[in-house]
């Protein structure tokens, strides 16, 4: 049991769920104090014990499933299919009395295996195929060519040509014993039924075992993958799973930041606060006061790219920064694809998810099924909103800078940038195609304080950061 | 303490909580191995609640530590208190003057009152808060550490110690060791991610919202005297509420106020203008009320066209019924 514990605790590592050594030493002490029998209440114990984030719920409960209860359905399934399989008009429960009656006045001595699978014993049956998989080292298994070779070897660990002969001698010594004959075709028949379920109750063990061994590999690949997959090839489906990635690095960004932010709180001395604040302890400096200094949240001004080449940058920098809010004083968006339009408000009256959608769409300010020109889309911010630019503002502009060959009026960045705190350029293309073809990166670049690559969550997480602070 | 999972179960219904097996393992286990318990899951489906429920069981006191941004050692552990000692200086003056009479030098002087000095950094002039009161409590406590996640993460940090050893460490006594082993629940609404280190040493405990049976029985439990079908119809109407993808998703307590709301204004069919009247008992934001408000209405009628398709087989007085005509 313990081993097996042991082993399940392996699996839920390898499946992504973080289960350091004192936490399965936990699930040992706790299962001391509880009976083994409720199978919900193992479950549970193993879960308080050892998977403590709700996200992992889910996988948890599937390996659960998989790990105890799989193959012990499958050989009751397999069992059960056995019996059925005979026909009408058998009537199982006095074949067995009778064999018992006349078994008990013969002398045979047969084996655990023969025993059980002449007993029907299924929970028997089932601990001689896991004593048979560990011994046949079945956890190694790997791919799905190796199948039947670790069902042979399992079935010659537990000696089923063995059990199969003792089986067959014992109808003949029943047939001399003058067990009638029609019953003896019936026995015949289930216990062929039997062995035949076996078979296939010990490939169904090796194939769960591989399936265990490999299945997790491939979710948990998929979900650090997500980090890094560049958002040119991302799916439906991955974006959907995005939301979930996003907004947990928010929520980890949230906190650093909380955390930095107080950390630089502490400021100089104050002497004229300390001495009022010590008046009541006679002027005796028992408490210290420190000038808090004022950091002040930066405002962001978003101006996203809706085309399609970079849209699923700008859907993802807006969760980001709309699930950051508290770290800015105020957000302001912006979306352009020729024409630019402000779409600040589809966040006050939507949730965030619903406003990425719409924005992404146009918001209903701009036409977005025009060709990409940035020069117009600055010049328009520049004519419109420059005056709501100040000091504290960070101004993100996420684009490819690809400008169809329409004048970038570089100029317009210029004054934004001269009034702005900052001026950060998103590109989802690298470096190196910065200035080719029609980009026009080359011609922003001297306007931007930081302008850098951004092709995958990670990288995009990284700038967050930076902007925050 | 308990002896089983299932005394558990008994206990808290005592006390008038009902509980899933779930719960009630955790809690068996969390008094059996002193691990403290870290219960999460969306507002209101009673996590505090559950603390309170189990002090009540085993008859113990509950402390409780509300966290905030912000709360920091001085007010979750312990502090000095600095008038007192203060105090204590000015009034001891003259005894102080005593201790260093005949002395000769300056170094001398400085070693007798040394020597004295953990006078002012003893117990007496400590004020104990929230953890270190749990842990020098003469009887056993509960400590009910309640919205962790919105503590600051450095908050944590200190939290590690109370929770793995049971033990305060104050830089100028010692160690100080617990006398009863406290049963510690923390809750947390999920805000932000606890770290590993707190988690690995708790209990973990999700607690998502009731299924239609559990609520149910809830229901009857806390609004004693509400017609079974219009209980049925709350119940399974808030169900399919919290299925909407909603701002704030309507809580257990909301749909006691809701009930508690419909039976004042003696109700006993749940009609679509009515719904409409007290949707804003169940649900906070304008948006909601307008999202859920379409969802409700075509719910109704399917219901209502249901009930009539069956009214021959109508209602027949249940005891609710009856006491309800004796309030109003």
């Amino acid at each position: 049991m313990q081993q097996k514990i042991v082993e399940f605790t392996n699996l839920l590592r390898k499946a992504g769920v973080r289960v350091s050594v004192a936490e399965a030493l936990d699930a040992f002490m706790a299962l001391d104090e509880l009976s083994l029998d409720d199978r919900e209440l193992f479950k549970d114990a193993m879960r308080t014990t050892m998977v403590k984030r709700s996200d992992d719920i889910p996988t948890y409960d599937r390996l659960f499933d998989v790990f105890w209860s799989g193959f012990h359905d499958l050989l009751r399934a397999q069992l059960a299919q056995a019996v059925s399989g005979l026909g009408g008009d058998f009537d199982l429960d006095e074949l067995l009395e009778r064999l018992r009656e006349v078994l008990e006045n013969m002398d045979v001595d047969l084996s655990d295996l023969a025993q059980s699978l002449l007993g029907m014993d299924a929970n028997r049956i089932e601990q001689l195929i896991r004593q048979a998989g560990e011994a046949a080292g079945v956890e190694g298994i790997q791919n799905m060519l190796q199948i039947g070779f670790f069902s042979r070897r399992m079935l010659e660990q537990m000696n089923f040509e063995g059990a199969a002969g003792e089986l067959r001698e014992l109808l003949e010594q029943l047939r001399e014993e003058g067990f009638p004959e029609e019953r003896l075709q019936q026995l015949a028949q289930l216990l062929r039924a039997m062995q035949d379920a076996l078979r296939r109750a010990v490939r169904g063990f090796t194939e769960l075992e591989l399936d265990q061994q490999n299945h997790d590999y491939l979710e948990r690949f998929r979900r650090e993958s997500l980090a890094e997959k560049s958002f040119y090839n991302l799916t439906e489906e991955d974006i959907r799973k995005m939301r979930e990635v996003v907004e947990r690095l928010a929520q980890k960004l949230k906190a650093v930041v909380s955390m930095r932010r107080r950390r630089q709180r502490k400021g100089k001395f104050d002497l004229k606060q300390t001495m009022r604040r010590n008046l009541g302890h006679g002027g005796l400096p028992f408490e210290l006061v420190f000038r808090q200094r004022k950091r002040e949240k930066p405002k962001l001004m978003i101006l996203c790219d809706i085309s399609s080449s970079v849209s699923n940058v700008c859907r993802f920098m807006l969760q980001f920064t709309y699930s950051l809010q508290t770290a800015f004083t105020k957000i302001r968006s912006f979306v352009f694809v020729a024409e630019l339009g402000e779409v600040t408000s589809l966040f006050r009256d939507n949730d965030v998810y619903n406003a990425i959608d719409q924005a992404m769409d146009g918001g209903d300010v701009i036409n977005p099924y025009t060709r990409s020109n940035f020069g117009m889309a600055f010049f328009t911010f520049w004519r419109d909103y420059l005056a709501a630019v100040d000091h504290r503002t960070t101004v993100v502009v996420i684009g490819d800078a690809r400008n169809n060959y329409n004048d970038p009026r570089a100029w317009c960045l210029r004054e934004v940038q001269k009034k702005a705190r900052n001026v950060i350029w998103i590109n989802p293309e690298s470096p190196g195609a910065w200035g080719f073809g029609d980009s026009v990166m080359d011609k922003y670049l001297p306007y931007c304080d930081l302008a850098e690559e951004c092709r995958n969550l990670k990288q995009l997480s990284r700038m967050v950061d930076r902007i925050v602070l | 303490m308990f002896d089983t999972v299932d005394e558990v179960q008994k206990r808290l219904l005592d006390q008038s909580y009902i509980c899933n097996k779930n719960i009630a393992t955790v809690v068996f286990l969390a008094s059996k191995l002193h691990k403290p318990v870290l219960v999460e899951g969306p507002a209101g489906v009673g996590k505090t609640e559950l603390g309170r429920v189990v002090a009540r069981a085993l008859g113990l006191s509950m402390i409780r530590l509300q966290c905030y941004e912000g709360l920091d050692e001085s007010k979750a552990l312990y502090e000095w208190e600095y008038s007192k000692q203060l105090l204590y200086t000015q009034m001891l003056r003259d005894k102080i003057g005593e201790v260093i009479e005949g002395t000769t030098s300056l170094k001398e002087a400085a070693e007798r009152i040394a020597s004295q000095d953990d006078v002012f950094f003893s117990e007496r002039f400590i004020v104990p808060r929230p953890l270190l009161k749990a842990i020098t409590s003469d009887s056993p406590v509960l400590l009910l550490i309640d919205e962790v996640d919105k503590s600051d993460p450095e908050f944590e940090a200190f939290l590690l110690e109370v929770l793995s050893d049971y033990t305060v460490s104050i830089p100028e006594i010692g160690t100080i060791h617990a006398k009863h082993l406290p049963l510690v629940f923390l809750t947390s609404n999920d805000a932000r991610e606890m770290t590993d280190a707190l988690k690995r040493r708790c209990l973990h405990l999700y607690i998502d919202f009731p299924t239609e049976e559990e609520e149910l029985s809830i229901l009857n439990l806390k609004v004693p005297g509400m017609d079974e079908r219009l209980a049925r119809e709350v119940v399974s109407l808030i169900q399919n509420v919290r299925k909407l993808d909603l701002k704030k998703t309507p809580s257990i307590s909301e749909t006691l106020d809701w009930a508690r709301a419909l039976i004042a204004l003696n109700a006993d069919r749940l009609e679509p203008e009515l719904v409409e009247a007290t949707m804003s008992v169940i649900l906070k934001h304008q948006g909601d009320i307008r999202k859920a408000q379409a969802e409700l209405n075509q719910l109704l009628m399917q219901k209502t066209a249901e009930a009539r398709a069956q009214a021959p087989q109508a209602v027949d007085p249940s005891p609710g019924g009856a006491k309800k005509s004796v309030l109003h």
